[in-house]
């Protein structure tokens, strides 16, 4: 590494290798990221810091990499480090006190909103490495407040930019570059608060970081610091070999550039071989004239806000856990967007959708791995609609406010059991959002309603967590609202193994005296007024396996507690009440599940035949690549073979067991929403004999499903995974 | 004056755990004793095996003890146990149509609740604490108020008799009603809570604006509902505990301990039960709060190292630190509290090595099976297990029962599952894990005085618990403290606490007023606060027995506006528009003092957000403090301190209690009754006519 910085970095020689003092070095290095965390809350005003937790704080190598995090904003895990190789690779002259801001997305920030700081730890004259701290601003200046609009066409129109700049200076404060920061944002006492919290969150790292150096000597502290992400990077890898190699092929869609009603794909096809990934994104629409994009940054931050949670279990989270992982894609897409492109609303955007993608990839390989089989999970809260508000308060105060409570959707289901309701994304490990009261106090909201929204959570033998929804309006003569989200027309939290997706979002307006509307996916901004009302339903999380397999009794209990409603139970779940409603009618439901298996197969139900049941426990001699896909070595031939637990064998030679299944259109249930986007079909693959439902594919119209599984089946034979024929 | 006076006669304190109940016993001429017995499944007859037990040790007969008996403290986890059992009753929650999932929706913190550490970062093990209440049992009903108390939906009667049907259907024993915005306006809760109380005559009832007056719906309904489910519980426990203790011919009222420090008659708790969830802990903290006032320091830390769990309370200025907010059985509760910081780590904390770093705790071996040390199937090391490898422990005094510890058995664990993954031998992977263990300890000091603007070096630490005693000298080291002081009663503080609080009632009340800086606060402001202050000290004072001679305190909390946290700053009982100015000044300065000198952002405006009244009633300490014994020498074992492969040669001692002006020199160890005392190479102990042990480390 070259460092282009004038201080000398710590000398790894003399560190101890003493593993007791090495241990409490260790352990003092994640206290002092949580003493981190408690500063910026605590000083903090805002909310989206206070009462949810949109937020990072971290210490980091010489060179960038981050060797601790509070369990905060998985997506923000890279740009403080992308803003430090910045400073390195730039020549910044930089002296012990020195505090640097930025934001800038094609730099590290996912948009303009992060703002970043951070602080060289310089301890005695030599580099010992980085503290860095981030924050999502509600407002940081640009066209319209938020500082994100689905009228901008440039980035130069979304807020300040701000590269790198020294905002203390060897311990000064420039009150200058502060000013001009402050009078930038619509909300300068709110951004004026954040920024003395992230300085006195770098200001704790920086003495803690120094005490703990005076004590145990600088070369043990840097040389502790790598071995962490050297730790936790061989975790990370000898977990990966556990994995089958092969190639996985995802695809999420997100919908209305701000301007026009496109789709734009994200396309992932991940490459997994021995202990690496690679994602390639390639095959992703080419950037949009709206806000919806996302920079390079902001494809890392997507990328490692699913990898950290998904494969990072039980591990230490730091930078060892990315280093396994390359990326690909050529600059220009909606995920490698570059200047002019606006790139306001990345974050729940592009960045939020690679996310789904590199979540949905990486839990097929889980899922075909005997020992990881039973974690791996659906797709969770594809989406996070945003409503911003802006305008006076009651005191005539200029407010504005981001709203947290969209991270109430539903988590994904689980293998094993059902997904959380209102659990929020993976990409929040501690969710959290602010009370109702909380809101109306703080702010002129006034809620008619915040509930979980039955129905939500998409089907299957594991059920999707429920998304939450809120009725809100105003407590003021007139506010402005901003709305916008993806996934209005498109499910993006989609199922796994024949699970169906989550329910769609869905926004409605109903004007004083007027029939609600459907406002779509970005109405963008409007008035509101107390005699109006604004409702949003969030995402629910995907379903796992045929919805038809699941236990009649789970679904009465769904009934019972009010989180699947009996039609839709019947619907979707093939379950039919006896006459008092109290009970499952076996008899009848027996047939209506056959009735719809025989349905998917375009024959009479006398045809089908009856499915093998499906359980928790995975079989101990073939892989489960889906509740009711198994690979498996057949003894005659020598062959691998995808077949049914049924017998019925789908693929030979390959895992594209696709081409031996039955493929029927299949048109969701009104729980999931009925405003499919246009360009969008829905393919489901049936079991030929029995009709059980093996994958349910979001695909563009016209467009042809693809292989979503080719698995190395020489890795099979290698590791010897698979435990031999199936009988 | 008719406080609870002990000088006239003996008194007790007893405090229940999850394994012994405690019981601290002070006879009228000041001399006091402690002693343990095995906490029993009904609690009850574990708390009168412990009299009987005490009766025994200073040779009366029970009866006799007890009808001399004029203070009875009595603490108990016996909420927290049936909360966290699901062994609380039936209950229903009444809440405002449209916010019926406040429990289920839990913030979204609901879901992460009980996991730290690495199991964060595991999703697969989010969701795993149901709501206090399930859906099922949940009725809307219409109404709603707004923030500033201004009905927008009228009460629906019919609506309430549909919700109260439904109630009745489901056969609940207890009803919670959290309505918004009850605090500010309760008109609604309280029309329901008639009609509760006409329909469903007999049913336990709890009001949120109540039980927990504060703005924030999720916490509220969360302590409503735990309010509503052990009052039940608590009634019929107390009923029992009464009838127990009177036909041993006791005649003393029995004095619960709160959350808040202090005790309170048993009658005042039988209707907020949740007011005394966390009593045990607070009861060390005002243990110490005492000792500290008849030291003349103060500045004093508690540390109380039991099990499970490292307990640490801050007395700054004589004051306990207060907090408002728990976390509960997974659940927010708005309780004030004496604000304990805790970790999960302590005498029964696993060891182990993951992801190449060695932790401690939060997994315990609890009682059952224990640390391997104790024979009883245990097979994962604990701290316990590391300081019987060291020397600390001797194998043969240290269990209750007679047990004799197992000491090869530990050496065994650890090497297998420490040693091995780091390279180390048995007793080097034994100080590792005792090195981690103290400074998981020394984080939490630090986060509770150097993050919070105290210096440590300015506290007297007082060390308690079985384990804070052999641990405290490590943790002085690391946190930088000169040394500690161990009371003779260090084995069992929360029941010294018990038997020894003062009588302490809290009340407080919501008062929301934002205020600009530009402007400053007005006279309604200030008038605000000023009514809210004379309800609260109106309703402190009427819960005590004699309100004639109780005196109050009161504070206000406060913050800029936006954050998250507020500072409880005092003031005067009837604040004008100058004071309520003062009273903002005085925020900033505290502020400044907790965050460092220009954190604050006073542009950004102020919010003045509730106001608190505490009245006390002090307890009368007995005339003398009793005699002491001189320390038995027993004679020297290796112990480790800081080279595994060089222990020291150390002596050791035995007492009861220590008689004042003896000295010894570190390295040394002191067995007192349930723990021990370890004083380091170059440290030394003295003795005071209070009977405690002054260890000095340097």
């Amino acid at each position: 590494m070259t460092v282009a910085i004038d201080v000398a970095p710590v000398s790894p020689d003399g560190a101890s290798t003493d593993q007791v003092i090495r241990q409490v070095v260790r352990s003092r290095l994640v206290a002092i990221t949580d003493q981190m965390r408690l500063a910026l809350q605590s000083v903090s005003g805002s909310p989206t810091v206070t009462e949810a937790s949109d937020f990072f704080t971290g210490i980091y190598l010489p060179d960038g990499a981050f060797v601790t995090m509070g369990h905060q904003v998985t997506f923000e895990a890279p740009p403080v480090g992308s803003l430090i190789r910045h400073l390195l690779s730039n020549g910044t002259k930089l002296k012990d006190g020195d505090r640097i801001i930025g934001n800038d997305p094609f730099i590290g920030a996912l948009h303009q909103n992060d703002v970043q700081m951070c602080a060289p730890l310089i301890v005695d004259g030599e580099l010992l490495g980085w503290a860095g701290v981030m924050a999502h601003e509600t407002d940081i200046g640009g066209m319209d407040f938020a500082s994100w609009s689905p009228k901008a066409t440039e980035v130069w129109q979304e807020g300040l930019r701000i590269p790198a700049v020294k905002l203390v200076d060897g311990g000064e404060l420039r009150e200058d570059v502060l000013e001009m920061i402050l009078t930038a944002s619509r909300l300068p006492d709110q951004v004026g608060l954040d920024i003395r919290a992230f300085i006195a969150t770098l200001n704790v790292a920086a003495e803690r970081l120094t005490d703990l150096s005076h004590r145990y000597g600088k070369s043990t502290v840097l040389s502790v610091m790598h071995t962490m992400v050297d730790d936790a990077e061989a975790l990370v890898r000898a977990r990966l070999r556990e994995l089958p190699d092969g190639v996985v092929h995802t695809r999420d869609f997100l919908e209305h550039d701000g301007k026009q009603n496109l789709l734009f794909v994200i396309d992932c096809v991940l490459t997994k071989r021995g202990d690496s990934l690679h994602f390639d994104f390639s095959g992703s629409s080419p950037q949009a004239n709206g806000f919806v994009n996302s920079s390079r940054a902001g494809l890392a931050g997507g990328v490692a806000g699913a990898v950290i949670p998904t494969l990072g279990f039980g591990i230490p989270w730091n930078e060892g856990l990315l280093r396994p992982v390359e990326i690909s894609a050529p600059d220009g897409l909606v995920c490698t967007a570059v200047p002019p492109a606006p790139v306001g609303s990345a974050t729940v955007e592009a960045v939020w959708t690679v996310s789904n993608v590199v979540s949905a990839a990486l839990n097929r390989l889980l899922l075909a791995s005997p020992k990881y089989a039973h974690r791996a999970q659906a797709v969770s809260s594809g989406t996070m609609a945003t409503f911003n508000l802006s305008g006076r308060d009651r005191h005539g105060k200029v407010f504005g406010l981001h709203l947290m409570d969209p991270l109430a959707g539903g988590f994904g289901a689980f293998a094993d059991h059902d997904g959380q309701n209102a659990a929020g994304p993976i990409n929040a490990p501690c969710p959290s959002i602010a009370d109702v009261e909380v809101n109306e106090q703080k702010t002129p909201l006034f809620y008619h309603y915040r509930r979980l929204a039955p129905g939500t959570g998409g089907a299957g033998r594991r059920r999707g967590g429920l998304g939450a929804e809120v009725g809100i309006t105003v407590s003021v003569p007139q506010a402005e609202a901003l709305v916008m989200t993806h996934g209005a027309e498109v499910p993006n939290s989609v199922g796994l193994g024949g699970g169906l997706p989550g329910a769609m979002v869905s926004q409605r307006f109903r004007a004083a005296g007027e029939q609600p509307r459907d406002l779509g996916p970005k109405p963008g901004s409007f008035p509101i007024t107390p005699a109006d009302l604004f409702e949003v339903t969030w995402q629910g999380g995907g379903g796992i396996g045929d919805p038809l397999d699941r236990d009649p009794a789970d679904v009465l209990d769904d009934i019972r507690y009010g989180l699947v409603t009996e039609v839709e139970a019947r619907e979707s779940y093939g379950v039919v009440l006896a006459g008092d409603g109290g009970s499952v009618d076996a008899t009848a439901t027996a047939a209506a599940r056959r009735e719809r298996r025989a349905a998917r197969l375009g024959v009479e139900p006398v045809a089908v035949m009856d499915p093998v049941a499906v359980t928790d426990a995975v079989p101990s001699d073939a892989v489960r690549l889906g509740d009711r896909l198994l690979l498996v070595k057949d003894a005659a031939t020598g062959r691998f073979q995808v077949r049914t637990p049924e017998g019925v064998v789908l693929s030979s030679g390959s895992t594209k067991w696709r081409e031996g299944a039955h493929r029927f259109a299949l048109t969701l249930p009104p729980s999931v929403g009925t405003a499919l986007h246009s360009d969008l079909a829905v393919t489901g693959w049936a079991c030929p004999s029995t009709g059980a439902l093996l994958a349910v594919d979001v695909h563009l119209s016209g467009h042809e499903p693809f292989h979503d599984l080719e698995l190395d089946l020489a890795s099979f034979e290698r590791t010897g995974t698979t435990a031999g024929d199936h009988r | 004056m008719t406080t609870p006076s002990t000088a006239s006669g003996w008194a007790i304190g007893t405090d229940v755990g999850g394994t012994f109940t405690d019981l601290w016993l002070r006879s009228p001429e000041g001399e006091s004793w402690v002693c343990k017995s095995p906490t029993t499944s009904d609690v009850v007859t574990g708390v009168i095996d412990a009299v009987h037990l005490a009766a025994g040790t200073v040779g009366l007969d029970t009866g006799e003890l007890c009808s001399r008996v004029t203070r009875f403290g009595h603490g108990t986890t016996v909420g927290l146990n049936a909360l966290l059992t699901g062994r609380s009753a039936r209950t229903g929650l009444i809440t405002t149509a449209g916010f019926g999932d406040v429990l289920e929706i839990g913030r979204l913190r609901r879901g992460t609740a009980g996991l730290q550490g690495l199991d964060l970062g595991d999703y697969h093990l989010r969701g795993q604490v149901p709501p206090l209440v399930p859906r099922t049992q949940v009725v809307e009903i219409t109404e709603r108020v707004d923030a500033d108390g201004v009905v927008r939906t009228p009460l629906d009667e019919g609506s309430v008799l549909d919700a109260i049907g439904r109630l009745r259907e489901i056969g609940v024993e207890a009803v919670a009603v959290c309505l918004l915005w009850a605090t500010e306006n309760p008109a609604h809760e309280l029309a329901v809570a008639r009609l509760v109380e006409e329909k469903l005559p007999g049913v336990f009832l709890s009001l949120s604006h109540e039980i927990a007056p504060s703005v924030g719906e999720y916490a509220r309904a969360s302590t409503t509902v735990a309010n509503a489910a052990l009052g039940p519980v608590q009634g019929r426990y107390l009923t029992l505990l009464e009838e127990r203790l009177a036909a041993l011919g006791m005649t003393a009222p029995i004095m619960m301990t709160t959350s808040a420090g202090g005790v309170v008659p048993a009658r005042t708790v039988t209707e907020r039960p949740v007011s005394n969830l966390l009593s045990g802990p607070a009861s060390c903290v005002v243990a110490g709060q005492k000792l500290g006032a008849e030291l003349g320091t103060p500045h004093v830390l508690t540390m109380d190292v039991g099990g499970t769990s490292f307990d640490v309370g801050v007395i700054a200025g004589g004051v306990a630190l207060m907090s408002d907010e728990v976390t509960f059985g997974g659940a927010d509760m708005r309780v004030p509290s004496i604000d304990i910081a805790s970790i999960g780590a302590g005498g029964g904390s696993i060891a182990a090595v993951e992801g190449g770093a060695l932790g401690v705790g939060p997994r315990s071996a609890g009682a059952e099976p224990g640390p391997v040390c104790y024979g009883k199937g245990g097979t994962e090391p604990t701290t316990t297990d590391a300081d019987l490898v060291l020397g600390v422990l001797d194998p043969e005094q240290f269990g209750s029962g007679g047990i004799v510890l197992d000491r090869e058995a530990a050496r065994r664990a650890i090497t297998d599952r420490v040693g091995a993954p780091l390279g180390l031998n048995a007793v080097e992977a034994a100080r590792a894990i005792r090195v981690v263990f103290d400074n998981a300890m020394a984080d939490l000091l630090r986060a509770v005085t150097i993050e919070r603007g105290h210096d440590p070096r300015e506290f007297t630490l007082v060390a308690g618990g079985g384990s804070g005693p052999s641990h405290a000298w490590a943790l002085c080291r690391e946190a930088g403290l000169a040394g500690f002081v161990v009371p003779p009663t260090a084995t069992a503080q929360s029941a010294f606490g018990a038997g020894t609080s003062d009588l302490r009632t809290t009340a407080s009340r919501t008062c929301y007023r934002r205020v600009l800086a530009e402007v400053g606060p007005s006279d309604q402001d200030a008038r605000v606060v000023a009514d809210a202050l004379d309800d609260t000290r109106a309703r402190a004072l009427a819960a005590l027995p004699d309100p004639g001679v109780g005196t109050v305190t009161h504070t206000a909390s406060i913050r800029y506006f936006g954050q998250a946290h507020h500072v409880d700053v005092t003031v005067a009982a009837a604040p004008d528009k100058d004071a309520a100015a003062e009273l903002l000044l005085c925020f900033e300065k505290e502020y400044e003092q907790l965050w460092g000198k220009e954190s604050g952002f006073r542009e950004a405006g102020f919010e003045i957000l509730s106001v608190r009244s505490v009245a006390a009633l002090p307890a009368a300490d007995a005339d003398g403090h009793g005699t002491g014994e001189p320390f038995t020498r027993l004679g020297t074992r290796p112990v480790v301190f800081d080279d595994a492969d060089r222990p020291d040669e150390t002596a050791v001692y035995t007492v009861r209690r220590p008689a004042a002006g003896q000295e010894i020199a570190g390295p040394a160890l002191v067995q007192l009754p349930g723990c021990v005392v370890v004083i380091p190479p170059r440290g030394v102990a003295t003795t005071d006519a209070l009977g405690l042990i002054h260890v000095k480390v340097n």
